[in-house]
């Protein structure tokens, strides 16, 4: 028991310090690394990122691919509102005629983080009113609750399940062909955005759904050309331009835009979402997408009308000159968390075999101590 | 014999027992009442989108009282054992050591258990009133590490006071708070949920910690 005990707090012990050190060590050395922003330019067709060096800072400056400099005017969607106030829009851009309007209603940022992929959500949903009576959306009275046996409409006030409402959602989903349980849910609900589409919805045959809640009442749409993709990863879009219901990503990691009237066009943009974070700005003419890990980004300008892949290009992070005293000193590092997901638990990292060299070694040393110092008590 | 130790232990804890029982249930009103104006006020509405949209589970003004509770338990319980080294005499009855050392943390085990029972039941009993089971069993699943956390904080301390030299002592103490600060690592919900089971074992595992400072005390170690 005397040594199962010293064994445990040695672990315990050794553990902690295999976490605690390197953790520090790299809060003491870190260097951060913020990549220019980039966009692909209507203007020059290249993709051009913010020139962040000083003198720079004052003025927007724009470099493209070639090491052109152009000032905001280059960016005329992204910067319209602050070209708009000096008169500088644009009225025309590679022979059609555009608006400010235009421009405005066009414009989308959409960002997805490994992080926010990887929670644990609770299987609880909010359910808004599509066609609210306001005109304005309203916050959400009901929510959605995913059960094995179906989908709940749930009354929050109350805190009782809405049987009538269940009971329609229930007999839509099955006139489309739903199997239950549901697999991956995605909606945006709050008010603070054009419109509500509700939720898209996959069953357990990875089968495609739209779940809406229209003047009080559940519907449901489905997508009979999503199926087969193996959609792994659903983000609704709700944009002002309604130029997409959503994006989906396939068992490949294959982007694919699905459009309201429910035809899907599959991009060349490839996005792990449990790992890649993903950027798109999109406008008028072209949709810049951005798709990022700890090495580097790839950035797609897509085609606005059709998704088709203009130009792309590889941006890899420089990589870090400065040695790892850790790695000379531990055989391994420990994390509980990370930041591509929210959950605490043990992750062994960078395994060095130099650490375990020097550890054994020392080990070894404090063996052979305490034998001395024993052997010389017994003389 | 048993129901003597049980005895001893209660006697030693009672006072303790009694006012963390005040004290728990005082600051668990506290934040059931504060819920509930909440939902008074606002509608419950307010309580499931909270809970759904932010990383929340509105009951984060308890998470360090198991964890308080666990480590003055151990203190009220143990600290009596160690002055005038009257842990001697009791290892001294005619009765088994180890059996002995067992039932003394077995009770300390349960009555922590059945106080941090008591709390988890009001506030299931409350949040299953305003929230669909799947919130509230979100909240209690994210609540479970704290009471490891406790749970582990009432070995550790054991240990540690049952530990004959300081220098130990201290550094049992050192991998009380190391455990302790990776017990509390993430504020998100169910971030733990994975990773609790081993940890459950991991906790068990303290007890170790605990024959091994008798055991060293039996062999007269001391600093």
């Amino acid at each position: 028991m005397k040594t199962a005990g010293r064994i445990f707090l040695g672990l315990s012990a050794a553990v902690l310090i295999l976490w605690l050190v390197p953790w520090l060590y790299n809060l003491a050395t870190l260097k951060s690394y913020s990549p220019p922003f980039t966009l692909y330019s209507p203007v020059v067709h290249d993709f051009t990122y913010l020139d962040r060096e000083e003198g720079a800072k004052k003025s927007l400056r724009f470099i493209d691919r070639e090491g052109n400099v152009y000032g905001d005017e280059v960016q005329p969607f992204f910067y319209a509102s602050l070209l708009h106030s000096r008169g500088e829009f644009p009225d025309s851009l590679d022979g059609r005629a555009i608006t400010y309007k235009e421009a405005e209603d066009n414009s989308l940022v959409m960002t997805s983080r490994p992080r926010e992929v990887a929670k644990r959500n609770p299987p609880v949903y909010l359910l808004m009113e599509s066609v609210p009576v306001r005109m304005e959306l309203q916050d959400p009275e009901d929510a959605l609750v995913i059960r094995k046996d179906g989908i709940k409409v749930w009354n929050m006030a109350s805190n009782k399940m809405l049987e009538d409402k269940t009971a329609d959602l229930a007999s839509q989903l099955s006139s489309c062909g739903f199997v239950h349980p549901a697999k991956l849910l995605a909606g945006n609900p709050s008010h603070r955005k054009e419109y509500d589409e509700g939720y898209l919805v996959t069953d357990s045959k990875d089968q495609l759904f739209q779940v809406k809640q229209v003047d009080g009442k559940m519907t449901a749409r489905s997508f009979p050309q999503a199926s087969g993709l193996g959609i792994k990863h659903l983000i609704i879009t709700e944009f002002k331009n309604h130029a997409t219901l959503g994006y989906l990503i396939d068992r490949d990691d294959r982007m694919h835009m699905l459009r309201p009237d429910g035809s899907v066009v599959a991009t060349d943009v490839i996005f792990d979402p449990v790992k890649d974070n993903l950027l798109v700005v999109g406008d008028l003419f072209h949709y810049t997408v951005k798709v990022s890990d700890d090495d580097g980004e790839k950035f797609y300008a897509l085609d606005s009308s059709d998704f088709s892949t203009v130009d792309s290009m590889d941006r890899a992070y420089p990589l870090e000159d400065e040695v790892n005293l850790c790695e000379y000193i531990f055989p391994c590092r420990i994390r509980f968390v990370s930041s591509d997901d929210g959950y605490v638990k043990p992750r062994i990292q960078d395994l060095s075999l130099k650490g375990l060299l020097a550890d054994l070694i020392i080990l070894a040393g404090i063996i052979l101590t305490i034998r001395k110092k024993k052997a010389s008590q017994y003389q | 014999m048993d129901k003597m130790i049980i005895y001893k232990e209660w006697i030693k804890t009672r006072g303790f027992l009694l006012g963390a029982l005040v004290v728990l249930t005082v600051l668990t009103a506290y934040t059931i009442l504060n819920l509930s104006k909440i939902v008074e006020l606002q509608g419950a509405d307010v309580l499931w989108s909270t809970l759904i949209m932010k990383d929340t589970v509105l009951i984060e003004s308890l998470r360090y009282l198991p964890v308080a509770v666990g480590c003055l338990l151990a203190v009220f319980q143990f600290f009596p054992e160690i002055t005038r080294k009257r842990l001697k005499l009791t290892l001294h009855l005619p009765y088994p050591q180890g059996k002995m050392i067992f039932m003394m943390y077995a009770y300390g085990i349960i009555a922590f258990l059945a106080i941090c029972s008591l709390q988890a039941a009001i506030l299931t009993l409350f949040l299953r009133k305003w929230l669909v089971a799947e919130l509230a069993g979100r909240v209690m699943r994210t609540a479970m590490v704290w009471y490891l956390a406790g749970l582990a904080a009432y070995l550790f301390t054991a240990s540690a006071l049952l530990e004959p030299t300081w220098k130990r002592g201290v550094f049992i103490l050192a991998v009380t708070l190391g455990v302790m600060y990776l017990l509390f690592l993430s504020p998100v919900p169910e971030a733990y949920n994975g990773f609790l089971p081993w940890l459950v074992i991991y906790v068990l595992g303290i007890q170790l910690l605990i024959y091994c400072g008798v055991s060293r005390f039996k062999e007269g170690l001391q600093d």
